[in-house]
Parts: C-alpha cells; sequence; structure tokens
C-alpha cells in the first residue's frame, strides 16, 4: 500500500463533512484537522472540499435527527459511487447520548452503509487522523476495484509528555473479579452503553439447553460504539470493576460496529449454606466496607441472604 | 430590487446546520427568517427518561463548546434542591472548568471570524493558540472537550499538585498570545476595516432584544452572572465585567479576548485558592421533590437551568434558557442593510451555539 501512495503522489484525497445534528464536539475538532498544522490532514495526503461531488470521502458526525435527515441524505447521494464513508464519534453509529428519542432518526446505517467506525466523544484529533488514514488507504482500494483487506496501519503512540502523565479517557475496561453486579454502572449511563444478562437464564437459549434451569453467572456487556467515554460508571462503581483506559485507537471497519465491545462473566457460586447461586462478594468491597474483615465476615459473605438473616437473627424476614 | 436567498451552514462556515432565508433589497439585507432545527435532538425529552446521573452525561454534550457550563448549573440546581453546600475546593475546580471552556471558545468563535475576513494566518495562528488550552483539557481531564468534572455534590477530578503546576504554566504560556490577538483584533487596520462599524447593535435593542453575554457587554450593558449574582467561587475572586460601547462586531472579539485574558487570571486566582478538602459532599446525596433554578455564566451568556424533582431519580421537568436563544433574535437588527457578504461575518459574532439553541 505505502509503495503504490509513493507512484502516485498526485490528486489529494478529498473530504467532505455531513453534521446531521451533532453537538458541535467532533465537527469543532474536525476543524482541527484543517487549522491547526500538528494535526492538519495535508500530511496524510487528503483536503477538504466544499463540494459533495467532489467528495472521496465522508464524515459523518451527529446521531442523524429527524430535521437533518433528508439534507444528509441528498449530499450522501451527491458523492461519487466510490465514497467511503466514515462515522465520526460514537453518535452516527448508535446514537449515543442521544438514542431513544423521537427527534434522533439514526443509526445512520438504516439509511446508508458505513465503511468505518471512529468511535469517541469526540475523538481526538490524533484518533481522526489514525481513522481519516484508513479510510484513505480503502478509498484507494476501493477506487481501483479492490475491496479492502487491509491492516489497521500501526499508529504511533502519544507522544505529548503531560498527557501520558494524566490519561486520557480512552475505552472502558471490566474486571469480572471485582464486580458485585450491583449495576450502579448501567444506572448512571446515560447512552445505555451497558447490558446485563444472566447466563444461562432464559433468553438465552443456546446456553439454556446445556444448563437448563441453573444460570450460571451475570454477564457484562459494554459497547464500545455506544459508550460516550465520560467513565461516569467507573466514577460510582464502588470496587473499580470498570475502569478507564487510555486507549483511544479505536477505529474499525463497519462490518465489526456490534462486536466492538467489552465482555464479562461473572459466576456464580453456590451458597455454603443452602447451595442456591449467589454472587461472591468481591474482596474490593469487603474491603471498602470493612476495611480489615474479620474471619465472621469472611464466613457470611459466602452465605446467601436468607442464610445470612438465618445466622443471624436465627430466621428468615420475609 | 427585492428577492429571496437561502443561506445554509456552508454558506456561513457555521460548524453547525442553521439555515436562513434572507430578504434583499439591492444587496442589501431587508429581512431575515432563521430557520432552525437542525440539531433538534429532544434534549426535553430525553432529560426525562434518564435519571438525573445519566443527565449530568447527556447535559454535557447539550454543546460541546460550553459543554461544562450545563452539567455545573443542571447540578447547582440539583444540590439547591437537595439542600446539599459543595466544598469549598470543588467550588474552586468547577470555577477553574468554567474557565477554561470559556478561553477555548471564545478564541474558536474569534478565529472562525479571522478566517471570514480572509485573514488566515491570524485564524491559524488563533488555533494554534487554542491549542495550549485544548492540551490542557485533554491531559488533566481526559478529553479535549467534554470535561467530565461535574457530579452532583461537587466535581470528580483533582487537581493533584503536578497537574496544578502543570495547568498554572499552561496558563503563563497563553497571556502573551492573548495579549498579542487582543492587539491584532483592536488595531490591526486590515482586520479594523471589515469589523469596525459592521453588524451594530445600539444598546437601545440590544435590551430590548435582552440579549446576554459578550453581545450584551459589547453594547454596553454592564451584565455578566458571575458579577450580578455571584454562584460558587465566583464571590472570593478577583475580576471585572468587560465592556465595550460600540455594539459592533469588533466590539464583540474584543469583549470576548478581554474575557479570556481575565479567565487565565480566574484560573490563577483558583489555584492559589485552592483549599484542601473533600472534592464531593456526599456521593449519593438523597434528592427530595422540590424545584430549583440555577444559573451561570456561560461562555455565551447567562444560562438558567430549571428543574422540579419529585423525590425519584428522574426530574419531573427539566428546562434551561440557553444565552444563543435572545442573541440570534438580534441578528435581525444587527444584519438590517448589511451587504450580502457580511452576512457569515455578524452571524458568527454572536457566537451563535445552535446545538444549544435547538437542543
Amino acid at each position: 500500500m505505502q509503495d503504490q501512495v509513493k507512484e502516485t503522489p498526485a490528486e489529494p484525497v478529498r473530504l467532505f463533512r455531513i453534521n446531521t445534528g451533532s453537538c458541535n464536539g467532533c465537527d469543532v475538532e474536525l476543524a482541527v484537522t484543517a487549522a491547526v498544522d500538528e494535526f492538519d490532514v495535508e500530511q496524510l495526503g487528503c483536503r477538504y472540499t466544499e463540494e459533495p461531488h467532489e467528495a472521496d470521502i465522508l464524515l459523518i458526525t451527529g446521531p442523524l435527527t429527524v430535521r437533518a435527515r433528508n439534507e444528509a441524505l441528498r449530499l450522501y447521494a451527491e458523492a461519487p459511487e466510490t465514497k467511503v464513508t466514515v462515522a465520526v464519534g460514537v453518535c452516527p453509529v448508535s446514537g449515543g447520548v442521544f438514542r431513544d428519542s423521537y427527534a434522533v432518526d439514526g443509526p445512520v446505517q438504516r439509511y446508508l452503509p458505513v465503511d468505518l467506525n471512529v468511535p469517541g466523544c469526540p475523538p481526538r484529533p490524533q484518533a481522526l487522523l489514525a481513522g481519516i488514514a484508513q479510510a484513505r488507504d480503502l478509498w484507494r482500494a476501493r477506487s481501483k476495484g479492490v475491496d479492502a483487506v487491509f491492516a489497521a496501519p500501526p499508529l504511533a503512540k502519544p507522544a505529548d509528555e503531560p498527557a501520558q502523565q494524566f490519561p486520557i479517557r480512552g475505552r472502558m475496561s471490566f474486571d469480572p473479579k471485582a464486580c458485585v453486579d450491583c449495576r450502579m454502572c448501567r444506572h448512571v449511563c446515560a447512552a445505555g452503553a451497558i447490558h446485563f444478562d444472566i447466563k444461562g437464564d432464559k433468553g438465552d437459549r443456546h446456553l439454556r439447553s446445556q444448563s437448563p434451569g441453573s444460570p450460571e453467572g451475570v454477564r457484562l456487556t459494554l459497547w464500545h460504539n455506544s459508550c460516550v467515554f465520560c467513565g461516569l460508571c467507573s466514577h460510582y462503581c464502588p470496587t473499580g470493576a470498570l475502569s478507564v483506559t487510555g486507549d483511544w485507537h479505536l477505529a474499525h471497519r463497519g462490518g465489526q460496529t456490534f462486536r466492538f465491545s467489552e465482555q464479562g462473566e461473572v459466576p456464580y457460586t453456590p451458597c455454603s449454606g443452602c447451595g442456591s447461586p449467589l454472587i461472591a462478594v468481591a474482596p474490593e468491597l469487603l474491603h471498602a466496607a470493612f476495611r480489615r474483615p474479620t474471619p465472621e465476615i469472611e464466613h457470611i459473605k459466602t452465605l446467601c441472604p436468607a442464610c445470612r438473616q438465618q445466622l443471624s437473627i436465627g430466621a428468615v424476614r420475609r | 430590487m427585492t428577492s429571496v436567498i437561502e443561506l445554509g451552514p456552508h454558506q456561513l462556515a457555521l460548524e453547525e446546520p442553521m439555515y436562513f432565508r434572507v430578504k434583499l433589497e439591492g444587496d442589501r439585507v431587508a429581512g431575515l427568517d432563521v430557520q432552525p432545527g437542525q440539531v433538534h435532538r429532544g434534549m426535553e425529552h430525553l432529560v426525562m427518561r434518564r435519571n438525573l446521573y445519566q443527565n449530568i452525561t447527556l447535559l454535557e454534550r447539550l454543546c460541546s463548546l460550553c459543554s461544562n457550563s450545563h452539567p455545573s448549573t443542571f447540578c447547582s440546581a440539583i444540590e439547591e434542591v437537595a439542600g446539599v453546600a459543595i466544598p469549598e475546593r470543588a467550588e474552586y475546580l468547577r470555577a477553574v472548568a468554567d474557565e477554561i471552556k470559556r478561553i477555548a471558545s471564545h478564541l474558536f468563535c474569534c478565529a472562525v471570524q479571522a478566517n471570514l475576513i480572509g485573514q488566515t494566518a491570524l485564524f491559524r495562528r488563533a488555533m494554534e493558540v487554542r491549542e495550549i488550552m485544548q492540551r490542557s483539557k485533554e491531559a488533566i481531564y481526559g478529553n479535549r472537550m467534554d470535561l467530565a468534572a461535574n457530579c452532583i455534590g461537587g466535581v470528580r477530578y483533582d487537581l493533584t499538585p503536578d497537574a496544578a503546576m502543570y495547568l498554572a504554566r499552561q496558563m503563563e504560556a497563553m497571556k502573551a498570545p492573548l495579549d498579542e490577538l487582543y492587539l491584532q483584533f483592536q488595531n490591526n487596520p486590515a482586520i479594523m476595516a471589515r469589523t469596525a462599524g459592521v453588524g451594530v447593535l445600539p444598546r437601545l435593542e440590544a435590551i430590548e432584544c435582552a440579549v446576554v453575554g459578550p453581545v450584551a457587554r459589547a453594547c454596553g450593558i454592564d451584565y455578566d452572572v458571575r458579577k450580578k449574582s455571584p454562584y460558587g467561587a465566583y464571590d472570593r475572586l478577583e475580576f471585572s465585567t468587560s465592556l465595550q460601547q460600540a455594539g459592533d462586531v469588533r466590539a464583540r472579539n474584543l469583549v470576548r479576548l478581554a474575557e479570556a485574558r481575565q479567565s487565565v487570571s480566574l484560573i490563577e486566582q483558583c489555584l492559589a485558592g485552592l483549599v484542601p478538602g473533600p472534592l464531593c459532599a456526599d456521593l449519593l446525596p438523597e434528592i427530595p421533590a422540590g424545584e430549583a433554578v440555577a444559573k451561570s455564566e456561560a461562555p455565551r451568556g447567562e444560562l438558567v437551568y430549571y428543574l422540579r424533582t419529585d423525590g425519584t431519580d428522574f426530574p419531573l421537568r427539566l428546562k434551561w434558557r440557553v444565552p444563543s436563544y435572545m442573541n440570534w433574535d438580534a441578528l435581525k437588527v444587527m444584519l438590517h442593510g448589511e451587504p450580502v457578504a457580511n452576512i457569515p461575518l455578524i452571524v458568527n459574532s454572536i457566537d451563535p451555539c445552535i446545538a444549544c439553541t435547538d437542543r
């Protein structure tokens, strides 16, 4: 790919932006890639155009509002057939925080195929450039008639020293060993990015056939294409099971949209009293509650609520 | 000769979709019809379907240029209902976040206008200076636009001594460039030729349109929420309201750049006054039934929040008035009799926030 680029230095690849009703975060950051030398798209052999019919790459921002839809689709149709469509930020992919509104008609792939997602809220300019570089390679391959087996180009790690000192808010990471299934993360997530389901439960037909009636564990799924990287789940997580990583290398092909998630499973263990399934108390929670748990607490933690009540007040209170 | 033209975001050089139907007499503007709604995401509906915690993040995405003002004002309203007093350290940290956003927002507005009058070098310079703020935001908050600084009862970020020193160095680095930009907008003849006496909003009309923020202060209206009804740490901070009298495009930019310079000083004062202590009053305070109004000075002017709760986690009603709502009504006055070529500049001179207004 690199060699081909050198052989044909000629025409810059032209970028055209379509705002489908965004909060302007992604748009302002895209403006930075036209105005600030360090992040200028020219370094990728690209330039912005104001004419949709010249567009090689469409950069779509926003959740696709009802009012913006027709204009967005008109601009999309005006761009040449070989165009590569990029969803910038999570809004076009999932609606982000704006999903489930009467005024939002997205996600955009309901109306048009998206080749590449660049998640972020908004993506930092480095992530925008990495995404645009992938889109450019895809466009070059496509205009030669090959569709695209391509590897994500190796990306430079952020060089600026303070950003490493105070890491940026990137992809979320889940540690099931610390999770106590309180579901506060889902409660505070504005984007509905976090989903809990019970593995082996009715809903999970595949697993049910393997183990009818006995749930194996609780599964958390966090969809990176809906997450807005606010970190509120991690802020309210009592045990630190959810944490913010500095990973912003998140651009991926449209076909991967729904596979791009974080998943973890918290297994049920049998109650040491009656054997009914319970979620074990994570050491992180015990530490938060008791600092140094006594042997008695260590024993109680293996009991289900009913057995605990039996132990401490001699009967189960209903 | 009367004609009607339609202008969209590409003609107006706006980052956001906004459409105007302009009535012309010859080549002069005679009437204006703003056609909003492109960015309407049904926010008032959405906030009622999200609980109070989710709304902190949702409201931060109401608009990314004033993204800190929304959650901080919303949290103030909740704290008012809950009777929670936030710790003093959190008050200072909220002010730091607000002022950082103000500087970046004002610089973006001035940069776009420089571009519109063909001052490409100045445009790129203003954007470069703004990058100092963007880098600071990313280093301290982890994101260049949405800071995620607020939570109910306080803030959820801290300035460690290292981070405070880093921020102080960045503020020092802002001073000379901000002064230089102010002088450019004040004295550069090429810029004056395009901005002085352009898009004038006379003081009386400004009062009639109830404009706020830099648009009002450029007409000599001494109104700044931080001064008139101080909230948070602002009653302990030294600053004066930036005022201009001319009411034109130039005056609005001078107000903005003077304010940006003042914000640098406010951040320095906050860093100096940052008392040790907790960041948040109570991680999960009980929110009883009640109602409250909170207001703050967002980069574009006075931002008012009304909140009514019923004791559950979901707001019963949440309503806000954003500064651009009044300011863009005043465009009719500013644009009247102006040549078509000046429309994009004048529209951008009120720093319209369409995401806030359409919501």
